[in-house]
């Protein structure tokens, strides 16, 4: 394809350079024996490697970035779930508006959401960072909940759970026994994307940070902006394993290319 | 003169050969059909000749030169599309008139000929509509305009009845013929539907396996199918192994009679079978009788299948025994095997 | 009736803490912030639409927005064309590394244009090994630096964005077009271009509102050198307390993205009846 259309192509190779290029100079960074970031790097180690594994205020960042993902991809699925059943499959008036509502938190900005809890909850309230920080980030997930899940819920033949119903089935058997496993798919695409967004989040981590409570990528700028040597390097080259990983665990089970055809849009 | 050619034309996806080294030649000014069962390469074959297909080896010649590697905007042929593929964001006059504007005609002109074009599908009066607006046998119908409309050396149509209801398909073939036969135009239409076929083609092509099985006038092909895979796809049933041939006999020519006597047809050509009713299908008009009966040579089972007219049938049972005749002009000899 | 409460009861959670959570303290924010009023907020709104500081703030920030917007557009629409044009079945891999970036955090993402431009950087050392340059340039704390840490954040929502629109145009309407005589070129303009459009509407709408509220590439790549709208308000709210100038800058920059979300909204309606 390239041959035909030399102007598309060079574009694409050109933007695959900028997206992937950068990735590829923090890999080899991240195996240098030198204390300093530079290129090209200074002999081959896995000095950095080590050195991040054991960097006690990034390993307690990781946990509670985990632990912060979790909850918040829990909880918007918790409440968001049935919000899309309702929107789905409840006779109520202002369906779109309704929607509209919970996809809310994608369209205003983050840093701006985080600005309205700190000042609200955090300054105005007195309450703890994490309990802002939980309610922050559900809230930020809700959108995925609410839209993956609907969408899948959309494609579930409501004749299905009709016939469930005539066969004896209560609503809340039907639901249990006949939707939630036809939903399956949307609700591990949704819990992922929400995990996944809740753990690379920075506005909203950011501006409710504490000294107990802060995530990974916050700890790490802070780092950056310190001192520049190439443990974060190293440590970026484990969330980008991570990550893969996280990609490879999706692409198995729902298709990678699929879970971002529900939320983009 | 021919309109195009085929000179050993192959085409291979991988391990698989969809057209094996046909040759094939397309006349000038009649309506040539490729039929075929799905994955026989007529498809394949047809968007060779438009280019969007490079063949893997073999020569294509449009109008005498050659054109095998020439992009489909370089042909100048107009083809239409199973799905019509019309242009969604411009009206059915722009559609029309897209290869026109891109041949750079005159304003004046563009629209005459737009307007020519619409007149002789019958839908001038729909020119400012949108494809979406148009029922299915109205989108075809600008298909077919938008098609035509550039003056193409050929017209090549690739199932174009398939997407369209029974009584639609049966108006639509009449109409095709008649805008071939009022614009002159070479066509090559591509089906599965052996009726189609034979109404409509002047030349008809049978295709299986990316080899063409046979080709010629409807009047030649159909009394005499040159294989059992041309026969049973031109809807013969009965398939009679004897000795040195397999002969053939389409259901309407087997007569049943219940008296068990042979008569003296069966004699010179002719099949004359004794057997068993197993099932009677009333349908109206006729009545399906099938017989178990045994073939005279190796005397093993033939199934056969008769279509008698209703008002003309003898009356016949289910478990008794029957003979089961055909005239000798009725039986079709194949090679056997 | 029954329905109708049960309904109401999978809503009401959900309903609760998106408003208890997010509606009424981000309005509450932006009208009357912690010991101010909404009078202070609009006086301070008032002051940044006029003072040359903001305004070169507010200039640069829609400037490399637009930048982006229109980089991303141009190498993504390319990159989704060749893709969901492609029978190869490398296609669905270089999809796939398109996506990836997604998945990935933007602190990492970002991290490798340090490496790349910073100093001792790649670019820098390649330049002085060539010996183009004595010394090694400053390219990170540029406007130029920002405009490429955004566009490789935001290029994979482009590159789905227009993906998505352009697998729903029939590859059959190209062979048509082309059939009628109409070269690749010609193809791509009167037919992929205008039916894909809503998807290009819709992914310069994504990559704009991402690339002025973006917060770490500005941050890392701009430093103070480079403010931007996002850095400003968090440099009000976390350094200066400045409570009125944050919620005004948080104001400016939730209205320009409504503003852009309006507007996109209002092609996409003109691009569906065209």
């Amino acid at each position: 394809m390239s041959t035909r259309r030399p102007v598309a192509a060079s574009l694409a190779v050109l933007g695959y350079l900028v997206m992937i290029g950068p990735l590829v100079f923090v890999v080899v960074t991240a195996f240098t024996a030198g204390s300093t970031v530079r290129f090209p790097p200074d002999g081959f180690s896995l000095r950095w490697f080590g050195a991040a594994v054991g960097y006690e205020p990034f390993v307690t960042a990781l946990v509670s970035s985990l632990e912060l993902a979790v909850l918040a991809a829990c909880g918007s699925l918790l409440l968001g779930v049935p919000v899309a059943l309702a929107i789905h499959r409840g006779r109520i008036p202002g369906k779109g508006l309704l929607e509209g509502l919970f996809l809310s938190p994608l369209i205003v900005p983050e840093l701006v959401v985080g600005l309205a809890l700190y000042q609200q909850f955090m300054v105005g309230l007195g309450m703890n960072n994490f309990t802002t920080l939980v309610v922050g980030h559900t809230v930020l997930m809700f959108p995925y909940a609410v839209r993956v899940t609907g969408a899948s819920l959309a494609l579930v033949d409501p004749s299905v759970e009709d016939a469930a119903r005539g066969l004896g089935a209560s609503p809340v058997r039907t639901f249990w026994t006949i939707t939630l496993p036809l939903l399956r798919p949307g609700l591990f695409s949704a819990a992922l994307l929400s995990f996944v967004t809740s753990f690379n989040n920075v506005p909203l981590s950011l501006l409710l940070q504490s000294r107990d409570f802060r995530t990974l990528p916050v700890t790490m700028l802070d780092y950056v902006q310190q001192s520049y040597d190439p443990i974060v390097a190293s440590t970026s080259v484990l969330i980008l394993a991570g990550t893969v990983l996280v990609a490879v665990l999706a692409e198995r089970t729902v298709g990678f290319a699929k879970i971002f055809g529900g939320i983009n849009r | 003169m021919s309109a195009a050619e085929f000179r050993a034309v192959s085409q291979v996806f991988g391990d698989f050969t969809a057209v094996d080294a046909i040759d094939l030649t397309i006349p000038d000014g009649k309506l040539t059909t490729l039929l075929g069962p799905s994955g026989c390469g007529k498809t394949t074959s047809l968007r060779m000749l438009a280019g969007y297909l490079s063949p893997t080896s073999g020569t294509i010649l449009v109008g005498g030169r050659d054109c095998t590697t020439t992009p489909p905007e370089k042909r100048n042929l107009g083809m239409v599309f199973q799905s019509y593929a019309l242009f969604p964001h411009m009206t059915v006059a722009d559609n029309v008139g897209y290869g026109l504007k891109l041949r750079r005609t005159p304003r004046a002109e563009r629209e005459a000929r737009v307007t020519e074009a619409l007149e002789m599908v019958g839908l001038a009066h729909l020119a400012g509509s949108r494809p979406k607006q148009l029922s299915g046998g109205q989108q075809q119908r600008v298909a077919i305009a938008r098609a035509v409309a550039i003056r193409p050396e050929l017209l090549l149509l690739d199932e174009p009845l398939s997407n369209l209801d029974a009584r639609l398909r049966l108006q639509m073939r009449a109409e095709i013929r008649r805008i071939q036969a009022e614009t002159g135009l070479s066509v090559v239409l591509v089906t599965h539907d052996q009726d189609e076929a034979l109404e409509m083609s002047d030349q008809m092509v049978v295709m299986k396996d990316g080899r063409i099985q046979q080709q010629g006038s409807p009047q030649e092909v159909f009394p005499a199918p040159a294989n059992r895979f041309v026969a049973e796809f031109l809807g013969y049933e009965n398939f009679i192994p004897t000795n040195d041939a397999l002969l053939t006999v389409r259901p309407e020519h087997l007569l049943v009679d219940p008296d068990g006597v042979a008569s003296d047809g069966a004699t010179s050509g002719g099949v004359s079978l004794p057997g068993r009713v197993t099932d009677l299908a009333y349908r109206g008009v006729d009545v399906l009788v099938t017989v178990e009966a045994r073939a005279e040579a190796s005397g093993d089972p033939v199934r056969l299948v008769a279509d008698l007219r209703a008002t003309t049938a003898p009356d016949l049972r289910v478990g008794g025994d029957v003979r089961v005749e055909a005239a000798p002009g009725h039986v079709v000899p194949l090679p056997a095997g | 009736m029954r329905t109708r409460r049960l309904t109401a009861l999978l809503l009401l959670p959900g309903l609760v803490l998106l408003l208890a959570g997010f509606l009424v303290p981000a309005a509450l924010m932006l009208l009357s912030p912690p010991g101010t009023g909404t009078a202070d907020v609009f006086a301070r709104l008032g002051q940044m639409l006029t003072d040359p500081y903001d305004l070169t703030i507010i200039g640069r920030t829609l400037g490399i927005g637009l930048t982006v917007t229109v980089v991303c557009v141009v190498l993504g629409f390319p990159v989704a064309y060749l893709l969901a044009r492609s029978t190869s079945r490398w296609a669905g891999v270089l999809l796939a590394v398109a996506i990836f970036p997604l998945l990935l955090s933007n602190v990492v993402r970002t991290f490798g244009w340090l490496v790349v431009l910073g100093s001792q950087g790649a670019v820098g050392q390649a330049l002085v090994a060539l010996g183009i340059v004595d010394e090694a340039p400053q390219l990170l704390y540029t406007p130029l630096a920002i405009v490429l840490g955004l566009v490789q954040l935001f290029l994979p929502l482009a590159i789905v964005s227009s993906y998505s629109a352009l697998a729903q145009v029939d590859a059959r309407l190209d062979e048509a077009a082309r059939g009628l005589g109409a070269g690749r070129a010609r193809t791509f303009w009167t037919i992929v271009v205008p039916l894909s459009w809503p998807g290009v509407v819709v992914a310069a709408t994504l990559v704009f509102a991402g690339s002025i509220t973006a917060y770490t590439t500005p941050y890392l790549l701009g430093g103070s050198r480079q403010r931007m709208l996002s850095t400003q308000l968090f440099q009000y709210s976390s350094s200066t307390l400045d409570w009125a100038a944050a919620s005004a800058t948080a104001l400016i920059m939730t209205v320009l993205v409504f503003g852009v979300a309006a507007l996109s909204s209002a092609l996409g309606r003109k691009a569906r009846i065209a």
